[in-house]
C-alpha cells in the first residue's frame, strides 16, 4: 500500500475505530467485572454502602469475625448501585459472582432471574426464632413459599425540619396534615430561604419522596391483584397535584434534586423542611453549626380528610449466591453471626439513626442504643421505628410481590411523572395517565 | 567500515545509494533474493502488527459482533436466557418517536460540543503562542480542566449552578438573572452541559492545535507582515488553511467521541429534566439497564452506529481539506 493510499484511508479507518469503540460500548456486552466475585478460600461481600464511614465501620466488623478463624473469611467489595446491574449480570455469566450481595427488594427480583440466588429460608426462619424479627422485614423478600434474603436494617423516611428556623416564621408545631405543611412551608420561605427542598430529578430519591405521600393518602398500593399496574387513579392525581403545590416553596432547581441536595439545603439553613430517610441525624450539628435541638423530626404528614399515617420503608437484606453448599452454609454463618445482639449494633452504627434494627432484641441491643448519635436523637430514632410500623414499599404492600416492580422503579416513572407536572407544566391527571401507560409498557417489556 | 564490509553489505549499501536505476539493474541480476527480502520484511510486518490486530478483534470485534447478534434476540436483563426474533426489535425502535427525538439531541450535542470546543481550543491555542511570561505559564495550568475526572467536573459544575450556594447562580442573582435554573430546566440543560463539557475536553484540542502551530515556519507571517497584512488577514489567510488538516482530524475523531459521551450527561441530569438530555447513548444505557430491554439496547446502539458511519463518511468526503 502506497503512503498515498494510507493517508487516503487514514481518516476512514481512524473514524471507524473511534465510532465502534464508542458504539461497543454502549452495546449490548455485559461489560468487565473489576471486582471479581466468589472463589477463593475467601467469602466475597459485595455491597453498595459507599460512604467512607459506612465502609470503615463494616470492615472493622468483619476483621473482627476473621478474628474467629472461620473456615472462610469474609472480604467486602464496595460496588455502586448505578454499576451493580450491570456488574451482577457479567459476574453471574462468568460465575464469578459474589457469595453474599446486599439487596433492596425491588433489586431481588432483577437478581433473582439470573439464575443464582439461593434460598434462604431455613435460616431465616433459625433467626426469626432467636432474635424475633419485624413483620416487615421478611416480607418482600418472601416469593414461592420461600424466603430470598436475609433481612439485615431497615430504612424509614421522616419530615426533618428545623426548629430555629421555623420559629422564626411562627410555626411552633410540627405539620401534622398535608394542610399544615403547605402553611408552614409557606411560611418558612422568604429571604433566600425555601420553605421545604424536595427532590424533583429523575433519580430514586424522587421516587421515594412521592411514594411516602401516597401512601398517606392511601395510593401506596398501585397494583391489581394480579401483578398490573392500577396508577392511574384519582388519590395518585392528588398526591402529584399536592407535591407540586409543595415544590413552589422548593428551591427553584429541584428538579434536578436526589438526595444530596435537600439535605445540604437544610443543613446550610437554605431549607426549613426535608423528607429523608435517617442519615440526616449524624452531620446535623457539624454541618449546620446548631445544636441537636434544633432538628426536628415528625411522621410524613398526611391529608385531614381520610389520610392515613405512612412511608416509604423497606428492609435492605443479603442474599446468597454462592456456587457451593460449604460456601454458601459459611456465608448464612457470618450473617447470622452480625445479627447476634452484640454485633448488630456495631453494624447498624456503621450510619447511625439510618440503618434500623430489624429484630426485636436488636432494638434493645445496648451496642446499638449507647451510640452516640442514637441518645442524642431518641425522641427521633424512636419516631422512625413507630413511622416503621406503617411503612410501606411499592410493588410489596400488602405481601404483593410484583415480579417486574424492577422495571418500573429502574425507570423512575414516579418520578418522570412529577417532572411532567413540575416542569413542563403539564396537567396531573395526564401525566399520571402517562405514567400508567410507562408502567404498562415497563411491565409488559 | 565500509572498506571492510562484507560484500553483501557493499551490495546494499550501493542499492540503497544508487537511486532508480541501480535499484533495476540489481533486480535484473539478482530479481529472487530481492523479492525474498521484500516477502520476508511483509511477514516480519505482519508478524508484528498481528496481535494488535487480534487484540482489537478481541476487544473491539466480538463485542461489536456480540451487540449485532443480541439485536436479533429479544433479551432483557442482560445476560438472561433469549430467543431470535429476526428484524422486529428494529421494526419496534425504529418505528419509535423516543429513539429519533434522542438522536436529534445527540445531534444538538454534537453540533454544540464541535463548535464550543474548536473555538475555545483556537482561541486558547492562539493565546498561547504569544510570548510572554503568563502565556508560558498557562501552557501548564490550561490543561487543568483536562486532568479533572468527569465525576468531579459534574460535582463542580452542579455546585457551581446550584441554587442555593453556587458561585455562578449567586454571580447572575447579582446581576438581577436569577431566574436561570441551569440544569433544572429543559431550556437551559443541554446548552448547560454543552459548556461544562467543552471546558472538560477543550484542553486536548488546545495542545493539539497549539502543537500544529509550532510547525507553521515564522518567515511566512514576517512575509506577511512585510506585505503588510493585518493580524486578521494572517489568521484567515495563513493561520486558517495551514490548520485545516489538523481542524479536520480534531472535528472527525471529536465528533465522534463527543458523540458516544454518557458519563458527564448521566452524572448531572440523567437525560432530565423531563427527558431534555436525553441523547442516544442515554436512551441506549437506559434501555439495556434501566428497563432491562437488552437487545432493544442492542439494536439502537447499530442503529447509532450506520449512522455515525454515514456522518463520518459524508464528513471525509465533503470536509475532507486539500492535499498540501
Amino acid at each position: 500500500m502506497t503512503v498515498r493510499r494510507i493517508r487516503r484511508r487514514a481518516p476512514l479507518s481512524a473514524a471507524l475505530v473511534a465510532l465502534t469503540l464508542g458504539a461497543t460500548a454502549c452495546g449490548g456486552g455485559t461489560g468487565g467485572v473489576a471486582d471479581q466475585g466468589g472463589g477463593g478460600d475467601t467469602l466475597t461481600l459485595w455491597h453498595m454502602e459507599q460512604p467512607p464511614n459506612r465502609v470503615e465501620a463494616w470492615q472493622a466488623l468483619i476483621d473482627r469475625y476473621n478474628e474467629t478463624d472461620p473456615e472462610f473469611p469474609v472480604e467486602q467489595q464496595v460496588q455502586d448501585w448505578n454499576q451493580i446491574y450491570t456488574k451482577i449480570a457479567g459476574a453471574v455469566q462468568s460465575n464469578t459472582q459474589p457469595d453474599i450481595l446486599f439487596t433492596i427488594p425491588d433489586f431481588t427480583t432483577y437478581v433473582r432471574p439470573l439464575g443464582k440466588v439461593r434460598p434462604v429460608t431455613d435460616v431465616v426462619e433459625e433467626l426469626d426464632g432467636e432474635h424475633r424479627y419485624i413483620e416487615a422485614a421478611t416480607a418482600p423478600y418472601t416469593d414461592e413459599d420461600e424466603v430470598w434474603a436475609v433481612p439485615m436494617y431497615g430504612m424509614v423516611q421522616m419530615l426533618w425540619y428545623r426548629e430555629d428556623l421555623l420559629a422564626e416564621a411562627g410555626i411552633t408545631e410540627a405539620p401534622e396534615t398535608w394542610e399544615d405543611l403547605l402553611a408552614a412551608a409557606e411560611a418558612a420561605t422568604g429571604d433566600g430561604r425555601s420553605g421545604i427542598a424536595l427532590p424533583a430529578g429523575k433519580n430514586l430519591a424522587t421516587d421515594q419522596v412521592i411514594y411516602s405521600f401516597m401512601l398517606t393518602n392511601g395510593a401506596g398500593d398501585f397494583f391489581t391483584e394480579d401483578g398490573q399496574p392500577d396508577f392511574d387513579r384519582p388519590e395518585v392525581v392528588e398526591t402529584f397535584e399536592f407535591y407540586d403545590r409543595l415544590m413552589e416553596f422548593s428551591p427553584p432547581d429541584s428538579a434536578n434534586y436526589s438526595w444530596g441536595e435537600p439535605q445540604a439545603a437544610f443543613n446550610s439553613g437554605a431549607a426549613a423542611m426535608a423528607i429523608e430517610k435517617g442519615q440526616y441525624l449524624m452531620p446535623f450539628e457539624e454541618e449546620s453549626g446548631r445544636p441537636a435541638e434544633d432538628l426536628g423530626c415528625a411522621p410524613i404528614p398526611q391529608p385531614a380528610d381520610g389520610g392515613q399515617p405512612g412511608s416509604i420503608y423497606y428492609s435492605n437484606a443479603a442474599m446468597v449466591l454462592s456456587e457451593d453448599d460449604a460456601r454458601a452454609e459459611a456465608a448464612e454463618d457470618f450473617l447470622a453471626w452480625l445479627l447476634q445482639p452484640e454485633n448488630y449494633g456495631e453494624f447498624l452504627n456503621a450510619e447511625p439513626g439510618l440503618f434500623l434494627p430489624l429484630t426485636e432484641d436488636g432494638v434493645e441491643a445496648e451496642s446499638w442504643t449507647s451510640h452516640e448519635v442514637i441518645t442524642t436523637y431518641r425522641d427521633c430514632v424512636d419516631q422512625m421505628l413507630e413511622q416503621s410500623r406503617s411503612g410501606a414499599l411499592f410493588g410489596f404492600v400488602g405481601g404483593q410481590y410484583v415480579d417486574e416492580i424492577g422495571n418500573i422503579s429502574g425507570q423512575n416513572v414516579l418520578a418522570q411523572v412529577i417532572q411532567q407536572i413540575a416542569v413542563e407544566g403539564r396537567d396531573p391527571a395526564e401525566a399520571v395517565a402517562a405514567g400508567q401507560q410507562m408502567m404498562l409498557d415497563a411491565v409488559q417489556g | 567500515m565500509s572498506s571492510t564490509a562484507a560484500p553483501g553489505a557493499e551490495g546494499g549499501l550501493r542499492t540503497r545509494q544508487g537511486g532508480a536505476p541501480h535499484r533495476s539493474a540489481g533486480a535484473a541480476v539478482r530479481p529472487r533474493p530481492r523479492r525474498s527480502r521484500r516477502g520476508a520484511g511483509t511477514l516480519l510486518g505482519i508478524v508484528l502488527v498481528a496481535p494488535l490486530i487480534l487484540l482489537m478483534l478481541l476487544v473491539i470485534g466480538f463485542p461489536l459482533v456480540n451487540t449485532v447478534l443480541l439485536s436479533f434476540q429479544d433479551q432483557g436483563v442482560v445476560g438472561t436466557p433469549s430467543s431470535f426474533v429476526g428484524l422486529r426489535t428494529y421494526q419496534a425502535i425504529l418505528g419509535d418517536s423516543a429513539l429519533w427525538e434522542s438522536l436529534r439531541r445527540s445531534g444538538v450535542w454534537l453540533v454544540g460540543n464541535l463548535v464550543v470546543q474548536t473555538v475555545l481550543a483556537m482561541a486558547t491555542a492562539l493565546l498561547l503562542t504569544r510570548v510572554g511570561r503568563w502565556s508560558k505559564a498557562a501552557r501548564t495550568w490550561v490543561l487543568l480542566p483536562w486532568v479533572i475526572p468527569t465525576v468531579a467536573v459534574a460535582v463542580i459544575w452542579q455546585w457551581l449552578t446550584n441554587s442555593n450556594y453556587g458561585l455562578l447562580a449567586k454571580g447572575l442573582g447579582v446581576l438581577g438573572l436569577d431566574g436561570v435554573q441551569f440544569f433544572a430546566d429543559p431550556d437551559w440543560a443541554m446548552p448547560t452541559l454543552i459548556l461544562m463539557n467543552s471546558w472538560h475536553w477543550f484542553p486536548l484540542g488546545t495542545v493539539i492545535i497549539f502543537g500544529a502551530l509550532q510547525t507553521i515556519p515564522g518567515e511566512v507571517y514576517e512575509a506577511a507582515k512585510v506585505d503588510g497584512v493585518n493580524a486578521w488577514q494572517m489568521f484567515w489567510h495563513i493561520t486558517l488553511p495551514l490548520l485545516q488538516p489538523v481542524l479536520f482530524a480534531l472535528g472527525l475523531v471529536g465528533t465522534l467521541w463527543s458523540f458516544n459521551i454518557i458519563d458527564s450527561i448521566y452524572l448531572v441530569t440523567r437525560g432530565g429534566p423531563s427527558g431534555a438530555s436525553t441523547t442516544a447513548p442515554v436512551m441506549i444505557y437506559d434501555t439495556a439497564f434501566k428497563a432491562f430491554r437488552a437487545s432493544e439496547a442492542a439494536a439502537m446502539s447499530v442503529a447509532a452506529i450506520v449512522l455515525l458511519g454515514i456522518l463520518a463518511w459524508l464528513y471525509i468526503r465533503f470536509a475532507k481539506p486539500e492535499e498540501v
